[in-house]
């Protein structure tokens, strides 16, 4: 090959780059929406076996996602209402948001029973239909009761048109009566010994997930908030909303991605120039690496239509891993002094560096066979990124590095020479496998002390003030928390609406025991069929001699032409649940019907209400045909728990397929001296988490995987590239503390960010890429170092 | 004949330190009431409602405590204790088992009121009623009317009376069911029974 064809081959490099560029930059930029996920449920995966768990799951999430909920206090009643309305007015003028509710309509309480008493004798509670089951039920008595009830404020049915209450009591247990928040002042209100807080709602005209619609909303209501604060000094305003925690993790994934890249990015520069001593390598580094993670970009949205957050920020610590293959061939340039020749270099170094992007490229495949969208996401981009910025190094440089450079500094190669005859020293014959075995006793109790913990919350870790807020909006709206919920299905919604009646049985149980809050859900709106006909044939024995009620309706006071009329409303029409939805009081619960299909049958959602813990829910789910509790994060915990544990078999599966390729090349006598420093850097680092109490996660699993290819990787470099630099020893071993150092610049820098799963990756890395480089001396024999 | 024996017993046992109506009355009133941390008394509960041909009559006696609730024992023409504990109901039977009437909201708004009230907590009284007030501190009037227009709807209007205790209550509802409510032999409690604690859920 000649200069020309170098250049040639370059020239197309750099065109393909550009298109590259260009292609990125309108998947990024040009299409209106941006690509980037901030949804961090988005990226967990499918975890439901019943797919119709997943859609429910989504479809709740998307019933909250949009909307934004306000709770004023102010220690005075007054204040807190004028501040609920003026926010309420302040956000209305907003376009962001589709709907503002501070205020309610005026409504007439009455207009509430109308609808029901055509169906008064279909509708009992499970209180009156215990105490009309029994043998002795006292009609006469029931009516005294009922008539002399002490402070009854009148609201609900007249006496004349339910004279026993059992429609009455029935809407009394009603979600809308239910409520700790009371219309007062046409604002839904509650109090509270601290003051009074009262309810501002508000949709936003487009999803919480759009970075335009975030902002806009965030400032209006800061603005509001600002106003308010000024006009009525005291307001409080608690917030909540996926808005919030959308902006937090967008936020919080900036900040990271800026401090990791700023200061991985200044760190490497640093390095660079101090080991090479010019600014033209640091800037072909920096160049093969970024067409690497551009290319990597560009992939991944290509093949998955977005990406998350968490690729972005652990894309900004893959390029401590990508410089690595420039690094290699500048530290050949620098060593070759002035016999450098580009092609000759590249011959000298490109075993080493596809063995290399083999051994990563086996890595990042295994990381990509997880079923988990983020992980292969993470893995599609590393392939890339490291194929891209191994080829750049092959097509791209040895066109720009034709000219010879200085050696590399004498004072790193000093130093590494001075490290590396140290540790082969201490790591040779029968004094290394001493040291090997104190080591590895100093290891055990590290070991010994491995525990593992699979909390959803490592991914998703909102912010303590915005998860306090929320947790106080729900103690005081009773408003639900909408991650557990249990998906009841059956053929037809009669057995929908009886499924969750037994299901509901048991949830009232938990709530009488005071394990949980309250339940929301359909059957308790509009009762089955069969359980309207139950109660409909409790009451008929009352009606069966219509002279003895009269005589009792009598005997409590009430007039003939009531007692008549409401003798023959008996015995009404059942509530349908298809009239009941099409209702305007349905409005705020129909999301909890999931459709009657044909096919798949119909189904629905309850949602428990208050903290109850998931293996309580999990018992009020037992054996119930057709109810299964949905309870997401507990799934995805679940399903950590299980990645983790096969990891820990990925990783044993890797080093062995690593082997047959160590073999081919060194041999297999040589096999475990060049595997022993990744190896034991991962031993060494498990014992440190063990040592540092670090409950063992995914991800610490994830970055272990990491290590071996990353040490490996050093190993390689530094087997192939010694016999290169018999004339200054020191100088590969040199190179690999520069491919160490910036990898730990850059992952071991996530060891900062905000994110507990990406901590935890940092910490690891940081850990086993130390053990790692300071071991990978010993992949060497002793002799030939010390020549 | 007997109530008016009580009530003069009770002007005599209070400080007839009140002047004629003054703003300072409901005060005065309210200071007077919560000086009774636990009351017991008789009452008996009168109800006129338009749709009933007779009023109803029943009676029984009550336990109030402040801050705990109320015990509501109807002796006749049934039995029955309910617990008015915040916004809470309870309905206790013979065996002493608690079991919640869930019509809490139609029965808080006015007990709930009248647990305020009786532990002189007039900030939450003035947020749902206007209030006035007539008579001295040993015979006193008060008269509430709902604030809250969808109250307004149903409740017409409540009124109080007393001297040192409360004795007596009168609600008006709009659809014209009044009910009357006279409390007789007012005393302070005394120690609770183990019944009457359980069902107010105090230790």
């Amino acid at each position: 090959m000649n200069r020309s064809a170098l250049w040639l081959r370059a020239g197309w490099f750099a065109v393909a780059t550009l298109l590259m560029i260009l292609l990125g930059a309108w998947l990024l930029f040009g299409r209106g929406r941006s690509p980037i996920q901030t949804d961090l449920l988005a990226m967990l995966p499918a975890t439901e076996r019943n797919p119709l768990a997943e859609v429910a799951a989504q479809r709740l999430a998307h019933a909250n996602g949009d909307r934004v909920i306000l709770l004023v206090a102010h220690a005075d009643d007054d204040r807190a209402k004028a501040a609920a309305r003026e926010l309420g007015h302040a956000l209305a003028q907003d376009s962001v948001f589709a709907s503002v509710t501070a205020e309610l309509p005026p409504f007439d309480l009455q207009q509430l029973v109308t609808p029901y008493l055509a169906h008064r004798f279909m509708l009992l509670t499970d209180a009156d239909r215990t105490a009309l089951a029994q043998p002795g039920y006292n009609p006469a008595q029931a009516l005294a009761q009922r008539v002399n009830e002490p402070f009854v404020t009148g609201v609900g049915t007249r006496l004349q048109d339910d004279p026993f209450g059992w429609l009455q009591h029935w809407m009394d247990q009603q979600p809308w009566s239910r409520s700790p928040l009371v219309p007062e002042d046409n604002l839904l209100t509650a109090h509270r010994d601290d003051g009074s807080y009262v309810l501002v709602t508000a949709t936003l005209n487009g999803s919480s997930y759009d970075d335009v619609i975030q902002r806009r909303a965030l400032s209006a209501m800061d603005q509001a908030e600002r106003t308010i604060e000024r006009d009525q000094p005291g307001t409080r305003v608690l917030r909540t909303g996926a808005l919030f925690y959308a902006a937090a993790a967008r936020a919080g994934a900036e900040h990271d991605v800026h401090m990791v890249g700023l200061i991985s990015t200044i760190g490497i520069a640093l390095l660079l120039l101090g080991v090479f001593r010019s600014p033209g390598p640091l800037l072909l580094a920096f160049l093969s690496t970024g067409v690497g993670v551009v290319a990597a970009t560009t992939v991944s949205v290509l093949v998955f239509g977005q990406i998350y957050l968490l690729t972005l920020v652990f894309g900004a610590a893959l390029l401590g891993e990508a410089v690595d293959y420039s690094i290699q061939y500048l530290s050949a340039r620098a060593n070759a002094g002035d016999a450098w020749e580009p092609r000759a270099g590249l011959r000298q170094v490109r075993p080493a560096l596809l063995l290399a992007l083999g051994t990563s490229l086996l890595g990042y495949a295994l990381l990509g066979l997880v079923p988990f969208s983020a992980l292969r996401q993470m893995a599609c981009f590393a392939m890339t990124g490291m194929t891209v910025a191994c080829l750049s190094v092959f097509w791209l440089l040895p066109a720009l590095l034709q000219r010879s450079a200085k050696p590399l500094s004498a004072v790193s190669v000093r130093g590494a020479l001075a490290l590396q005859n140290l540790i082969s020293r201490l790591a040779s014959g029968y004094r290394g496998a001493l040291l090997a075995a104190v080591l590895l006793l100093l290891a055990i109790p590290g070991w010994r002390q491995l525990r593992h913990d699979d909390d959803v919350h490592l991914l998703v870790a909102p912010p303590a003030a915005l998860a306090a807020q929320e947790a106080q909006i729900r103690d005081i709206t009773g408003l639900g928390n909408g991650t557990q919920f249990y998906l009841v299905q059956g053929v037809d919604e009669e057995q929908v609406l009886q499924r969750e009646e037994a299901l509901e049985q048991r949830l009232q149980g938990m709530v009488d025991a005071g394990q949980l809050q309250g339940w929301l859900g359909l059957a308790g709106m509009v009762p089955s069929l069969q359980r309207q006909h139950a109660n409909q044939a409790l009451l008929a024995p009352l009606f069966a001699q219509p002279d003895r009620m009269r005589q009792w309706l009598s005997g409590a006071g009430f007039r003939s032409e009531d007692m008549e009329r409401w003798m023959q409303s008996w015995p009404g029409a059942p509530l349908t649940l298809q009239a009941w939805l099409k209702s305007p009081l349905a409005t705020p619960f129909r999301y909890l019907w999931m459709g009657d299909d044909t096919h798949a049958g119909a189904a629905s959602l309850v949602l428990p209400q208050g903290d109850a813990q998931s293996t309580l829910l999990q018992r009020a789910a037992a054996d119930l045909p057709g109810v299964t509790l949905v309870d997401k994060p507990a799934s995805i915990s679940d399903l950590f728990g299980r990645y983790r544990r096969y990891a820990s078999l990925w990783l044993l599966a890797a080093i062995v397929l690593i082997v047959p390729v160590f073999a081919w090349r060194y041999g297999l006598r040589d096999v475990p001296r060049v595997l022993a420093p990744p190896v034991l850097g991962i031993g060494f680092t498990l014992a440190m988490l063990g040592y540092l109490q670090q409950p063992l996660t995914l991800f610490h699993w994830m970055a272990l995987m990491l290590v071996l290819g990353v040490g490996a990787n050093y190993a390689v470099f530094l087997r192939e590239g010694e016999p290169h630099v018999t004339h200054r020893p020191g100088a590969m071993y040199a190179s690999v503390l520069l491919s160490a150092m910036t990898a730990l610049l850059s992952f071991g820098l996530l060891a900062l960010s905000s994110m507990p799963a990406l901590r935890d990756f940092g910490l690891t890395l940081l850990l086993g890429i130390g053990f790692t480089a300071l071991l990978v001396p010993t992949s060497v024999a002793y002799r030939m170092t010390s020549s | 004949m007997r109530r008016l024996i009580v009530l003069l017993l009770l002007c005599v046992s209070l400080n007839l330190h009140a002047q004629s109506a003054s703003p300072d009355l409901l005060h005065t009133v309210l200071g007077e009431l919560s000086q009774h941390t636990a009351v017991r008394a008789a009452f008996t509960q009168q109800r006129q409602n338009p749709a009933l041909t007779q009023p109803q009559n029943s009676s029984g006696e009550l336990v109030f405590v402040t801050g705990h609730g109320m015990l509501w024992q109807v002796q006749q023409p049934y039995q029955e204790t309910l617990a008015l504990t915040g916004s809470k109901t309870t309905r206790i039977d013979a065996n002493g088992n608690v079991q919640p009437v869930r019509s809490e909201r139609g029965v808080s708004q006015i007990s709930q009121m009248l647990q305020s009230m009786l532990a002189g907590q007039l900030d939450a009284v003035l947020r749902q009623f206007n209030v006035s007030a007539e008579g001295t501190a040993a015979q006193w009037t008060l008269h509430f009317t709902p604030k809250q227009a969808r109250v307004a709807q149903v409740l017409h209007g409540i009124q109080l009376d007393g001297g040192a205790f409360l004795q007596g209550i009168r609600i008006d509802m709009q659809d014209g069911t009044q009910t009357d409510i006279r409390m007789t032999d007012t005393r302070d409690a005394g120690p609770l029974t183990a019944l009457e604690k359980h069902a107010l859920g105090l230790p």
